[in-house]
């Protein structure tokens, strides 16, 4: 079994890293584009380093060391949870290679094992980032006993495993109950978002500290913590106190849940892929009038009824935007008087009031169906490719898709917001202005993105809009970068702040221009 | 009758300086069922898909009704109908649902939409299930809805690549009637396959292509003479070895 776990395991590899491109390419092209991915993938990795290292390092000047193990435990959890969750089913079940591997002579635990192994590799990324650079500065600051580092440790390998477990559990759980209904694609998207609205208004129940607990953030932290996620404490009980007991049950909790959701999973991974690829039929058609459309409206359409078919695409591409509205709807609904309090408190009325249209155009950048709708296209790109239509008018339909997503949950939003918060005419316009510059930046670039590193040789859904997808991690970085640069320099030159932001989203718009007329240019091919 | 499709001094050079295509000359005319073969590999899809403007190319004009490929792209796929070997169709859309895209498209008529569905998809026993989503059909369905979609905008081209596989007798046997129909219209087909018995049947013309490079092309009966293509097809491919 352990032989063929391997090749299966490396095969899964080669498909997600561009590894075998990288090595094995005679296309110079293709060569180059898989250096860009793993320089860019690598990139990412390092500004998210720096970041959690200099919020570490910002706690352990501050005072509270002691609450970056919790923290650290907490972030990693939370990460996981939510990013296993919006592709749980897609690495697990209804994959296209289903009845190739299916069909070898290796048992179906082999299969399953080989296939959360692969997400428990990316998701070993999310912890390395989340807790090795918060380790070493707690051990810098601290100077723990030599066997903490041990339990440092453990907790890089264990703590991505339950909440991967749980998120993979939901994910099928959502599968099994949708797979019943003829619209499945749909009622499984709708529970997904829903799952991912309750992890977010749960993750705010947690954080939602009062001014005292502010102050003693390390044991507030602890009290919630405890209340919502126990292992989280057997980690931070171990290591404060160097007891191997606690740090004996963390792994347990950890690994035996695994081998039982393996187990269980195994058994039923025929029976639930049969239910995935098993279809709905009437066969009782009779034909009757059928309305008309333009290209571009027909385009539009399809792209809508993609978008809407594949629960990874959506939830992946549409995140941004609906944490957007779930943050307007904790602020305006849930948290008004607590929110605008702990912002008088600690004086950042004012600053939260000037930097919002920035903060939203972030949740805004990380929105992008277009990033991957050429990718996601996969095997059936032959029909756009070979339409009477001008390459253009498939680009216009893809963008009009992401702002159809975008707009009217943002302008929502921006209208919960803007009860919640107290703002000028000059800032509500703001609010209104600044993210729909960046809703068309990002549905730009998206696009642009795809064309240029396109990804069609997907075995499932995910490897298309997430796995290394180049354009996506590209989009999403180049959206990030765009919104995060002015919100930190509107923080750090607070008397500019107007000027700093007025003055990049005209750089973002004309950007925008430049990379639309650019891409206007573009053929496409096969 | 004037050439439909002209193909002149076409080449095709993947990456790694691998010549799939060399210097290709063939037209095929209006009316006219004109067969391409050739082993795998011998660059049968790479010049259908440059006939069709999916693939780029690197030397030579292909042109469709006098119009170049390269430059007027658009004009030439309205007048062109192409089925992959492999049709993957959009599987979260209903068979219907499909075909009216193909018909908005294609620019086709709202009154002439059903009646043409209706007409080919009765002759290929698909119509009942075009209420229901195409990832519900088999290969077969799949292949039938392909080709309906690329019947009902009665194109002037119709570029098929191995349009027999999959199909079952009867469905062969109407795609056969069906292409013979159009043919009749005026549509010139272009169509490569490995089954040499229909090519022979079915075809006008012929061009057999090895490595890229085109050995034969002409009738039907200036290319076989009184053997069976299949002997003929062995013997030039043994000769190029």
């Amino acid at each position: 079994m352990k032989g063929k776990y391997k090749y299966l395991l490396r095969m899964q590899l080669y498909n997600l890293c561009g590894i075998n491109r990288l090595i094995h390419s005679r296309d110079k092209q293709e060569k180059q584009r898989s250096g860009i991915v793993a320089a860019l993938g690598l990139f990412t990795i390092a500004i998210l380093v720096i970041y959690t290292t200099k919020f570490s390092r910002g706690m352990a000047e501050a005072g509270i060391s002691e609450a970056l193990p919790t923290l650290m435990i907490v972030v990693c959890s939370l990460a996981t949870l939510t990013l296993t969750f919006v592709k749980s089913t897609g690495v697990l079940i209804g994959l296209k290679d289903y009845d190739m591997v299916m069909s070898l002579p290796v048992n179906t635990i082999s299969i399953v094992t080989s296939r959360i192994t692969l997400l428990y590799l990316i998701n070993l990324i999310i912890s390395f980032i989340a807790i090795l650079p918060s380790s070493i500065i707690y051990i810098v600051y601290e100077h723990p006993p030599i066997c903490s580092y041990l339990f440092l440790v453990g907790a890089l390998f264990l703590t991505p495993v339950i909440p991967m477990i749980i998120s993979l559990s939901l994910g099928i759980l959502i599968v099994a109950i949708s797979s019943r209904s003829r619209h499945k694609n749909i009622f499984s998207l709708v529970l997904s978002t829903f799952a991912v609205l309750v992890i977010v208004f749960a993750s705010a129940k947690t954080q939602s500290l009062d001014i005292a607990q502010i102050i003693d953030l390390g044991a507030a932290l602890a009290e919630k913590v405890n209340r919502f996620y126990p292992p989280a404490i057997l980690f931070t009980n171990a290591f404060m106190h160097n007891d191997w007991v606690p740090f004996v049950i963390f792994a347990a909790v950890s690994l035996l849940p695994s081998i039982a959701f393996i187990t269980i999973v195994s058994r039923y991974y025929k029976a639930l892929n049969t239910v995935v690829f098993s279809h709905y039929t009437k066969k009782d058609y009779r034909m009757g009038t059928l309305k008309s459309s333009s290209p571009f409206m027909a385009l539009y359409k399809k792209e809508l009824r993609r978008l809407s078919s594949c629960t990874i695409y959506a939830l992946n591409s549409c995140i941004g935007i609906v944490l957007l509205f779930a943050l307007a709807v904790i602020a305006v609904f849930l948290m008004p008087s607590v929110l605008r309090w702990q912002a008088e408190s600690m004086r950042i009325m004012n600053i939260i009031q000037n930097i919002m249209p920035i903060a939203l155009a972030i949740f805004v950048s990380m929105t992008s169906t277009t990033s991957a709708s050429l990718s996601i296209e996969g095997k059936t790109r032959w029909i756009m490719c070979s339409v009477p239509t001008q390459a253009r008018t498939v680009y216009h339909a893809k963008i009009a898709v992401n702002l159809t997503v975008i707009l009217p949950i943002l302008y929502v939003s921006v209208i919960f917001i803007r009860i919640a918060i107290p703002c000028s005419l000059m800032q509500t316009l703001l609010l209104f202005l600044i993210p729909t510059v960046y809703a068309l930046f990002i549905s730009v670039l998206g696009i642009y993105l795809n064309i240029k590193f396109p990804k069609y040789d997907w075995t499932s859904e995910y490897y298309a809009v997430k796995g290394g997808a180049i354009s996506v991690l590209a989009t999403i970085g180049g959206g990030m970068a765009s919104s995060l640069t002015p919100l930190y320099l509107c923080i750090i030159f607070p008397d500019y702040q107007m000027l700093i932001m007025l003055g990049i989203t005209f750089l973002i718009l004309t950007a925008t221009l430049a990379i639309y007329f650019k891409f206007c240019r573009m053929q496409l091919y096969v | 009758m004037n050439d439909v499709l002209e193909i002149r001094n076409y080449s095709k050079v993947y990456s790694g300086n691998k010549k799939a295509v060399d210097n290709l000359n063939l037209s095929v005319k209006a009316g006219e069922i004109h067969a391409f073969i050739g082993h795998n590999g011998a660059g049968k899809t790479t010049t259908i898909r440059a006939v069709v403007g999916i693939m780029d190319f690197d030397e030579g004009e292909i042109l469709i009704n006098g119009h170049s490929v390269k430059d007027e792209p658009v004009m030439c796929k309205s007048m062109t109908a192409y089925i992959p070997d492999n049709p993957d169709l959009y599987d979260y859309v209903t068979g219907i649902q499909y075909l009216n895209y193909m018909c908005d498209m294609f620019s086709v008529p709202a009154k002439e939409r059903a009646p043409r569905i209706q007409k080919y998809t009765d002759a290929l026993k698909l119509t009942d299930s075009l209420g229901d989503l195409i990832s519900s059909y088999s290969h077969g369905m799949k292949q039938k809805l392909a080709l309906t979609g690329a019947f009902i905008h009665s194109p002037q081209l119709l570029v098929l690549d191995e349009p027999f596989v999959g199909l079952d007798p009867e469905a062969s046997f109407h795609l056969k009637k069906m292409m013979r129909e159009l043919c009749d219209t005026g549509t010139a087909i272009f169509f490569s396959t490995h089954v040499l018995e229909v090519a022979e049947k079915l075809c006008d013309k012929v061009t057999i292509i090895n490595h890229g490079k085109l050995i034969e092309s002409g009738t039907m009966e200036e290319i076989k003479g009184s053997h069976s293509l299949e002997d003929v097809f062995m013997e030039v491919v043994e000769n190029e070895r």
